[in-house]
């Protein structure tokens, strides 16, 4: 058939040239096809003749018709994505569901609904709502989900998508308003949103939306903005805690080292003493007992010489004043100016007064010089 | 002949428009009644094609999904007399087409209407009965099972519609009472806090007071030993010396007495005053030593 030639179909009215878009004549565009077709068919008059032709008529319904099928043949093809599924009603009645590819219904008899069908989609919900022990919390989550049953997501529900919503909404507050603050805040989140997950498929099952939930996904509980500061004052108190509990340790860990270190050293101590005044004493009794056997032997001779080289050493180290007293008359000693009457103290301590001293402790006698 | 195609292309049009307008499709996710001259002669029409007769019958479709009426937040009253914000929503469908038409028209806003006084009385009603608490957490499930039932039997019979589910999405107090709720859960935190810092502090004085007393002990300890250990040390010497001098007593204390004098007599400070006569000087003024 020399109709199906491309370009046959493109412009049956044989467009009046540039861009003008005026209604087309039906007359003339008759003409100009009968004309055509004559000259295909080779039947009737040469090209360009103006005299109606009768027995054409029913060759330009019939290119009328064939263009039409033609047309709504080309209207009637779509094509399904790997992702969707597309439902098809014929004359209203649910036919069969199309997956993938290209196809064909008929325009105008049949209703064709692609819906994505393997594209997960996800809900994101926000906001305040009660818990059980009526403290307000924030909890943000997250539902994903896909289309099921392409069928019922279609027919069943006016607005499966706002169906959901409002199902999710309803299943966390119900859970949430079962569970304590505590709770929401801490671990049970998992839990809260398996009991979520299974809550709003029951509900959307009921409602036979053709949803099915793939996971409910609960982020972290935020208490509400106004109180914020004080749980966070919580978790501070918490830090706190372990910080003066650490301070404690580390204190106790100075402390008792050096307690030990300490009590060692007293221990020490003692010993060196006992050893000290131990290995003293056996030095000196032995001198004792060596000076001793000589001193049997000669009394007489050694104690007198002890006696006087200890009375010499004390002379030579010390100042002296020699009174005779035998002529009974009385003596004035200027002691005050022999010795400074200064504190025993001070002239323990002050070594640096003693040159002071030596110089004012001018020998008003006689005084042995080395 | 430019009449000719006009009439065939005029009559083709006729024959479709009266096709078009007595040749009626219902879809599946619709339900329709039929009226004749507005008086209703079929209801509840299958899905596909059917047919009327022109410009007497009418055909009215209504959307027969699932339908929500999402409610406008309202204010109920516990029966503590507390109020909340209560946001829901109903999920209905039309279940007698003949009646549904009948009581709105068709007018599924008017039915969404009715249907939503209904509840907010039945919500009412509910919560008046109940305390806070319930409402809030354990009883939602009940009361919205009792509400469902009691609107379905009036609701089927009146707006021809099936009330399928009812949930509250949210349960809120109202602005000034959420201001008290917020102070509690803060006056609750904060004595949290405290606790947790006075129990560090505690902790920290346990362990300090215990690491004070284990030092003290430790010292003392030390120091008691350390002072046996001298104790020994001492006698033992004692013992030694005793053992030594007892030999002959008045020689050690002798000697003992020299050692003393020497030591006690240092240096220039020490001033003696003798006396010439002494014994010590017992040569000085006579070689012979003659007193």
């Amino acid at each position: 058939m020399a109709w199906n030639e491309p370009g046959k179909d493109k412009d049956p009215w044989g467009g009046r040239g540039g861009g003008n878009d005026g209604p087309p004549d039906l007359d003339e565009a008759f003409k100009k096809l009968q004309d055509k077709l004559n000259g295909m068919f080779g039947g009737g008059s040469g090209g360009g003749s103006n005299a109606s032709n009768n027995g054409s008529f029913g060759a330009i319904f019939a290119v009328i018709a064939l263009v039409a099928v033609v047309l709504y043949g080309f209207f009637g093809i779509y094509t399904v994505d790997a992702k969707e599924r597309a439902v098809v009603l014929r004359l209203g009645v649910f036919q069969e569901t199309m997956t993938e590819g290209l196809h064909w219904s008929a325009p105008l008899l049949t209703q064709v609904f692609k819906v994505n069908v393997t594209g997960e989609r996800q809900y994101p919900s926000k906001g305040l709502m009660l818990t059980q022990d009526e403290s307000i919390v924030e909890l943000p989550l997250t539902v994903q989900w896909n289309v099921a049953d392409v069928k019922s997501y279609v027919l069943n529900v006016a607005d499966p998508e706002t169906s959901l919503k409002h199902a999710t909404d309803s299943a966390l507050r119900h859970v949430v308003g079962s569970t304590e603050l505590e709770q929401v805040l801490s671990e049970g989140r998992a839990k809260m949103a398996a009991e979520v997950k299974l809550r709003l498929q029951t509900y959307l099952d009921n409602y036979q939306a053709g949803i099915q939930i793939i996971n409910v996904n609960i982020q972290q509980a935020q208490p509400p903005e106004e109180v914020r500061a004080n749980f966070d004052d919580v978790i501070k108190a918490k830090e706190d805690e372990t910080r003066l509990k650490n301070e404690a340790e580390s204190y106790s860990n100075g402390v008792i080292p050096e307690a030990r270190g300490r009590a060692q050293r007293l221990l020490e101590e003692a010993e060196a003493y006992k050893s000290e005044v131990v290995s003293r004493a056996e030095g000196e009794s032995a001198r004792f007992e060596n000076l001793l056997a000589e001193y049997k032997r000669a009394p007489e001779v050694t104690r007198k010489r002890l006696y006087i080289d200890a009375v010499e050493s004390v002379m030579t180290k010390s100042s002296k004043v020699m009174v005779d007293v035998s002529n009974n008359s009385m003596l004035y000693l200027p002691l005050d100016k022999m010795t400074r009457s200064v504190p025993a103290t001070v002239l323990e301590e002050a070594a640096d007064a003693r040159p002071a001293r030596e110089i004012e402790a001018k020998p008003v006698v006689r005084r042995e010089s080395r | 002949m430019s009449t000719k195609s006009l009439i065939a292309v005029m009559s083709s049009l006729i024959l479709l428009a009266l096709i078009s307008s007595s040749a009626y499709v219902v879809n599946q996710y619709e339900r329709a009644v039929v009226l004749q001259f507005g008086a209703l002669i079929k209801s509840d029409v299958t899905p596909g094609l059917h047919f009327k007769i022109p410009f007497t019958d009418r055909v009215r479709k209504f959307d027969g999904r699932l339908q929500t009426a999402d409610m406008i937040p309202a204010s109920f009253y516990t029966i503590e007399n507390k109020r909340l914000v209560v946001d829901s929503y109903i999920k209905w469908r039309i279940k007698d087409v003949s009646t549904y038409y009948r009581t709105t028209g068709g007018d599924s806003r008017l039915a969404e209407d009715r249907l939503g006084q209904r509840v907010a009385d039945g919500l009412r009603n509910q919560f008046g009965r109940r305390t806070l608490h319930d409402v809030v957490s354990g009883q939602r499930d009940e009361l919205m099972a009792e509400l469902k039932a009691t609107i379905n039997e009036t609701a089927n019979s009146l707006l021809g519609i099936e009330v399928i589910d009812i949930r509250v999405k949210r349960i809120d107090f109202p602005p000034e009472v959420s201001q008290s709720v917020f102070a509690r859960m803060a006056a609750d935190r904060e004595k949290e806090a405290r606790e947790y810092r006075a129990q560090g502090k505690e902790q920290s004085e346990v362990i300090r007071a215990d690491a004070d007393r284990k030092k003290v002990v430790l010292e003392a300890n030390a120091y008691r030993d350390a002072e046996r250990l001298r104790g020994e040390g001492d006698a033992k010497a004692a013992a030694i010396y005793a053992a030594a001098y007892s030999k002959d007593p008045e020689f050690y204390a002798f000697l003992r007495s020299l050692n003393a004098y020497t030591k006690s007599f240092k240096g220039k400070e020490d001033l003696i005053v003798v006396d010439p006569k002494s014994d010590f000087f017992r040569y000085l003024n006579d070689p012979q030593g003659k007193k």
